[in-house]
C-alpha cells in the first residue's frame, strides 16, 4: 500500500508504471531521439540538434561529451542515494563508491582529457565484445600501442579470466558504465523486471543471438580488412552489417532501448536480453568459482530477494529448493543478498561449499548418529 | 487415488507438490482448497506488502502456471463440514467433495482475549495474519493518525514497522519488562528496545492493555493501560500469539481428536481414518509424550512434506530437527539456535558484546557442550551452529571456530577479537 500525501502518490506512480512512469520514458526516448539524429534529416524532416548549443555554451567539445557529463552526474547522485540507503552494508558501500569513480575517471576524465592531449578518445572501462569498435582493424591501427595492448589483453584475456574468479560482477557491477547506471539511478525500478519463466527463455535465446551476430560481425569486418580489395561485394556487405549492428545493437538496443525503458521494465533490459559481453561473461561465471549460497532450509518464501534482483532472476524459487545457484545473467549486484530478511543469501568465490563433515539432511535424519 | 488437502498455505502446498512429484495426475487427484486466497502466497511477507516493497502477486511463490502444469486443483472456499464415514467434505458453496485421503492444513489464528469494551468495537482492530487482515489494516491506514500494537513478538514488530512506515504514530505495548522475553535473555531485548524506540516507536512495558474505547460509530479511538494511562488511537493491532485454527472442527460430523490443535501421531495420523493433518494447525505426540506445536515456516514446510510420504503410505516418523530460527527486528538481524527459549534459570551463558555496534552473541552452554546460540546484529550460518549443537561440541572448540559459522557480506565481516566477552548465567 502506498504512503499517504502527493509525496506518496508521487513515488508510487513513479515506479509502478503510473502516467508519471511513462511520461519519463517518453522523455528519455525523446531525449535519446534528439541526442543520436539531432542536426540530421530524418524523411525531409529536419530534427533540431538542441545539445550541440549546450556543450558549446559549457565549454565541451561535443554533445557526446555532454551526454558523458549527463551520464557521470546521474551514476553520481544515483550513486550517493545508493550507498546512503545501504549504508549499513559494507559491500554495497564499497561496490557503489568503484562503481562511481570508474565512471567519473576511466569513462568520462580520462577520455576527455586524451582529447584535450590530442589523442584520440579511448574508454578504458569498455572492453570487445561490449565496445565492437575496438576489435575492428581500422580503428586498432588509428590506436597508440598501449590502447591496442589493452584492448587486446583487456578483451581476451582479462575478461574472462576475472569472470572465472569473481564471476561476470567484477565487471557488470563494478566497472561497466551501463551497469553502473542501472545499479545506481536505475535503482528505484529494480522491482519492475519481469520474473517469469517465459522472460528466462527469451533471455536464453535473444541473449546469444546478439552474441553470436556480434562475433560474426567482428569476423566479417577483420576478414573484409583482409581480404576486402580483392572482393568489394563482400567488403560492402561486411561494412553494412557492421553499421546495421551499430544502429540496431548500439544505438537502439543499448542506448533508447536500454535506458528509456527504466521507468516501465526495470533496469537492464539491454543487460539481459542482449548485451553481447554479458553472454560471454554468463558462460565463463557458470564454470567459474562464483556462486550464490543458500543457507539450508532458512527461506521463508517471502520473495524479497527476486522482486529486488534487476536481472529478473526468481532467486527465491532456489532459495526455498535450498539451491546454491549461479545463473548466467546474474550480475552479482548483491542486492539479493542485501534485502533478505533472513540473511539466507550470500555471494561467494569459493569453488567448493565451505567443506562441512556433516550435511543438514544427515542432521536432519539423524543419520549423524549412527 | 483422489487428495483432497484443506489450506493451501506452505504445509498444504508442499505437500500437494511433494505427492505430485511422485504420483502423476493418472494416478493421484489433488485438490487445494483454501478460502483465503486462490493461490498459495507467503504470509512471511504480509508486511513487506502493507509497506509496498512488494506487490500482491509477487507474495505468491510459485508462478501461476504452475498449478495448471502440475494438474493441481484448486478451490476457493471455506470448508464447513466433515464426514469421515462417507469420506466427504462440505464446502460453505453447498457443494460436496469425497476424498481418499484428506489433509487438513488450516493453519493458525490469531489470539484473542475479551478486553474491556470489546463488545462495542466494531472497526479499527486488527490482526496481521491473513491476506484479508491485510486488506483491512490497508483500508484503515488512510484515516488513522495514532496506532497502537500490543504484544511483544514478532508479529507485532512487523505491524509496529509497517505502521511507521506510513507516518502513524505508533505505541508498542508489551506485558513483559522488556521486548521479547520468550526467545531473548533481558540485554538482547533492551538493545532491540533501544532499536524499536530508534525508529520514533514509544515502547511501553510492562503494562497490560485494561481497556478499548470506541468513538459512536464503534471505531476504536484509544486504550487504556493497567497503569491508567490512556492512549488515543484510531488503530489497534492486536498481535498477542496465534492458536491453532480447529474451532470450526468441533462442529462438524465427524470431528478429530483436537488438544490445543489437531492430535496427530508421528506419522501425521489423526484419529479419523484417511485424515492427516500437518502444520501450525497440527499437535504432534504419541500417547503420554508432551505435545509438540510448532508455527514456524519451516515446521510447516517440513511437515507438509513428510505428511505428503504418509499419506502415499510410506513409514514417517517426524522428529522436529534441532530448533533454528531468524527474523529481523527493524535493521538488526537475530539468529537462534537450540535451546535458548525458556532454559532453566541457571543455565551458563557466554556473552559476547561488540564495543560501539549492536552486535552480541550469546553461546549457551554446560559442562559438557553447547546447547544454544543466540546471535544478534550479524549473519550466521545456523547449518553449522546446529552442527555443533549435534555434535556435542564443547565450548572451547566452538569459540575457537565460531568465525567459520559467519555469514556476513564480503567486506562486513565483524572482527570478532573485538568483542567484550563474559560469562552470564541466566
Ligand atoms: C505476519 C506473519 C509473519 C510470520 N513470519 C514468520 C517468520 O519470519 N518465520 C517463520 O518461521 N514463520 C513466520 N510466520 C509463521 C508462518 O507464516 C506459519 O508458520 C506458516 O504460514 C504456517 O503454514 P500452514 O501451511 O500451517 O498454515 P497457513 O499458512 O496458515 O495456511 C492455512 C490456510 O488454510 C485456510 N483455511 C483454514 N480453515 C479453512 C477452512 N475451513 N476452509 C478452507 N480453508 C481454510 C486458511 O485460510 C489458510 O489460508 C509468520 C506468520 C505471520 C502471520
Ligand atoms: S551486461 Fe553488458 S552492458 Fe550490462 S553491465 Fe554487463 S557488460 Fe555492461
Ligand atoms: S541474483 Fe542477486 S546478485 Fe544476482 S543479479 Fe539478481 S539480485 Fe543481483
Ligand atoms: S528474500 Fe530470503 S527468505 Fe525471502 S524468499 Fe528470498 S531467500 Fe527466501
Amino acid at each position: 500500500m502506498r504512503q499517504k500525501g502527493s509525496l506518496g502518490w508521487l513515488k508510487h506512480d513513479l515506479t509502478h508504471r503510473g502516467p508519471t512512469a511513462w511520461l519519463l520514458t517518453l522523455g528519455l526516448f525523446a531525449f535519446y531521439f534528439i541526442l543520436y539524429y539531432g542536426g540530421r534529416t530524418l524523411a525531409g524532416v529536419p530534427i533540431p540538434d538542441l545539445f550541440t548549443p549546450i556543450a558549446q555554451a559549457l565549454h565541451l567539445p561535443s554533445k557526446w561529451t555532454f551526454y558523458g557529463l549527463l551520464y557521470t552526474l546521474a551514476i553520481a547522485i544515483g550513486g550517493a542515494y545508493v550507498i546512503y540507503k545501504y549504508r549499513h552494508n559494507r559491500y554495497q558501500v564499497i561496490r557503489t563508491s568503484v562503481v562511481i569513480f570508474v565512471q567519473a575517471t576511466l569513462a568520462f576524465s580520462v577520455p576527455w582529457i586524451l582529447t584535450i592531449f590530442e589523442q584520440p578518445e579511448y574508454y578504458f572501462s569498455y572492453l570487445w565484445p561490449l565496445k565492437m569498435e575496438y576489435f575492428y582493424p581500422s580503428t586498432i591501427l588509428s590506436m597508440p600501442l598501449p590502447f591496442i595492448l589493452f584492448s587486446l589483453l583487456g578483451s581476451l584475456i582479462m575478461v574472462p579470466l576475472l569472470g572465472i574468479f569473481f564471476g561476470k560482477r567484477w565487471y557488470c557491477s563494478w566497472v561497466c558504465g551501463c551497469g553502473g547506471l542501472a545499479n545506481t539511478a536505475g535503482e528505484p525500478f529494480r522491482h519492475l523486471s519481469n520474473k517469469s519463466s517465459k522472460a528466462w527463455a527469451f533471455e536464453k535465446w535473444s541473449i546469444h543471438i546478439t552474441l553470436f551476430l556480434a562475433l560474426l560481425t567482428t569476423a566479417l569486418v577483420i576478414a573484409s580488412w583482409g581480404v576486402g580489395e580483392n572482393y568489394p561485394v563482400f567488403a560492402e556487405q561486411a561494412a553494412s552489417l557492421r553499421s546495421l549492428y551499430g544502429f540496431v545493437v548500439a544505438t537502439l538496443l543499448s542506448g533508447i532501448i536500454g535506458v528509456a525503458l527504466y521507468p516501465v521494465g526495470g533496469t537492464r533490459v539491454w543487460c539481459r536480453y542482449f548485451c553481447p559481453m554479458a553472454a560471454i561473461l554468463g558462460l565463463v561465471q557458470k564454470f567459474g568459482r562464483y556462486r550464490i549460497r543458500v543457507k539450508d532450509n532458512m527461506c521463508i518464501s517471502c520473495g524479497m530477494c527476486s522482486t529486488y534482483c534487476e536481472m529478473g532472476i526468481d532467486v527465491r524459487a532456489y532459495a526455498q529448493r535450498n539451491q546454491d545457484f549461479v545463473r548466467a545473467s546474474c550480475v552479482g549486484c548483491g542486492i539479493c543478498a542485501e534485502v533478505c530478511p533472513r540473511g539466507v543469501l550470500r555471494l561467494e568465490n569459493r569453488w567448493r561449499r565451505d567443506p562441512q563433515e556433516l550435511s543438514m539432511d544427515a542432521l536432519l535424519n539423524e543419520t549423524y548418529r549412527g | 487415488m483422489h487428495v483432497v488437502i484443506v489450506g493451501n498455505g506452505v504445509a498444504g502446498t508442499e505437500a500437494a507438490l511433494a505427492i505430485r512429484r511422485r504420483l502423476s495426475p493418472q494416478d493421484a487427484r489433488i485438490t487445494l482448497i483454501s478460502e483465503e486466497h486462490p493461490y498459495f502466497f507467503s504470509r512471511t511477507a504480509l508486511m513487506y506488502a502493507y509497506m509496498e516493497k512488494m506487490q500482491r502477486r509477487d507474495l505468491e511463490p510459485y508462478e501461476r502456471e504452475m498449478y495448471r502444469r502440475q494438474k493441481i486443483e484448486r478451490i476457493q472456499n471455506r470448508v464447513v463440514d466433515l464426514d469421515a464415514d462417507a469420506h466427504t467434505i462440505t464446502l460453505r458453496s453447498g457443494a460436496t467433495l469425497s476424498y481418499d485421503r484428506l489433509l487438513l492444513a488450516v493453519g493458525a489464528r490469531p489470539r484473542m482475549v475479551p478486553f474491556e469494551g470489546l463488545e462495542k468495537v466494531k472497526d479499527g482492530l486488527v490482526h496481521f495474519v491473513s491476506m484479508q487482515d491485510l486488506d483491512h489494516c490497508e483500508r484503515l491506514t488512510w484515516s488513522t493518525e495514532e496506532a497502537v500494537v500490543l504484544g511483544g513478538g514478532l508479529i507485532g514488530v512487523e505491524l509496529a514497522e509497517s505502521f511507521v512506515h506510513h507516518g502513524l504514530k505508533v505505541s508498542f505495548v508489551v506485558r513483559e519488562p522488556y521486548f521479547w522475553p520468550a526467545a531473548l535473555a533481558a540485554e538482547e531485548g533492551e538493545i532491540i528496545g533501544e532499536e524499536i524506540r530508534r525508529h520514533g516507536i514509544e515502547l511501553i512495558v510492562d503494562q497490560e492493555l485494561k481497556t478499548i474505547e470506541s468513538d459512536e460509530a464503534g471505531r476504536v479511538s484509544g486504550v487504556g493501560l493497567s497503569d491508567g494511562h490512556h492512549l488515543p488511537a484510531q488503530m489497534l493491532g492486536v498481535a498477542i500469539g496465534v492458536v491453532p485454527n480447529v474451532d470450526w472442527l468441533r462442529e462438524v460430523k465427524s470431528s478429530p481428536e483436537l488438544g490445543r490443535g489437531i492430535r496427530v501421531d508421528r506419522s501425521f495420523r489423526t484419529s479419523l481414518p484417511d485424515v492427516f493433518a500437518a502444520g501450525d494447525c497440527a499437535e504432534i505426540g504419541a500417547d503420554g509424550e508432551v505435545p509438540l506445536l510448532e508455527t514456524i515456516w519451516y515446521s510447516a514446510k517440513l511437515q507438509g512434506q513428510r505428511a505428503a510420504g504418509a499419506i502415499l503410505g510410506d513409514e514417517v516418523s517426524y522428529t522436529p530437527p534441532i530448533f533454528y530460527n531468524s527474523s529481523k527486528f527493524f535493521g538488526i538481524e537475530y539468529t537462534t539456535v537450540g535451546e535458548c527459549v525458556g532454559v532453566p534459570s541457571g543455565t551458563r551463558s557466554l556473552y559476547r558484546r561488540h564495543e560501539s555496534r549492536p552486535i552480541t552473541q550469546r553461546i549457551l552452554f554446560d559442562e559438557a557442550q553447547v546447547r544454544g546460540f543466540s546471535m544478534l546484529g550479524s549473519r550466521w550460518d545456523h547449518t553449522l551452529l546446529q552442527q555443533w549443537v549435534a555434535e556435542r561440541r564443547p565450548l572451547s572448540y566452538v569459540r575457537e571456530h565460531l568465525h567459520r559459522a559467519q555469514f556476513d557480506v564480503e567486506f562486513g565481516r565483524v572482527d570478532l577479537s573485538k568483542f567484550q566477552e563474559e560469562e552470564r548465567t541466566l
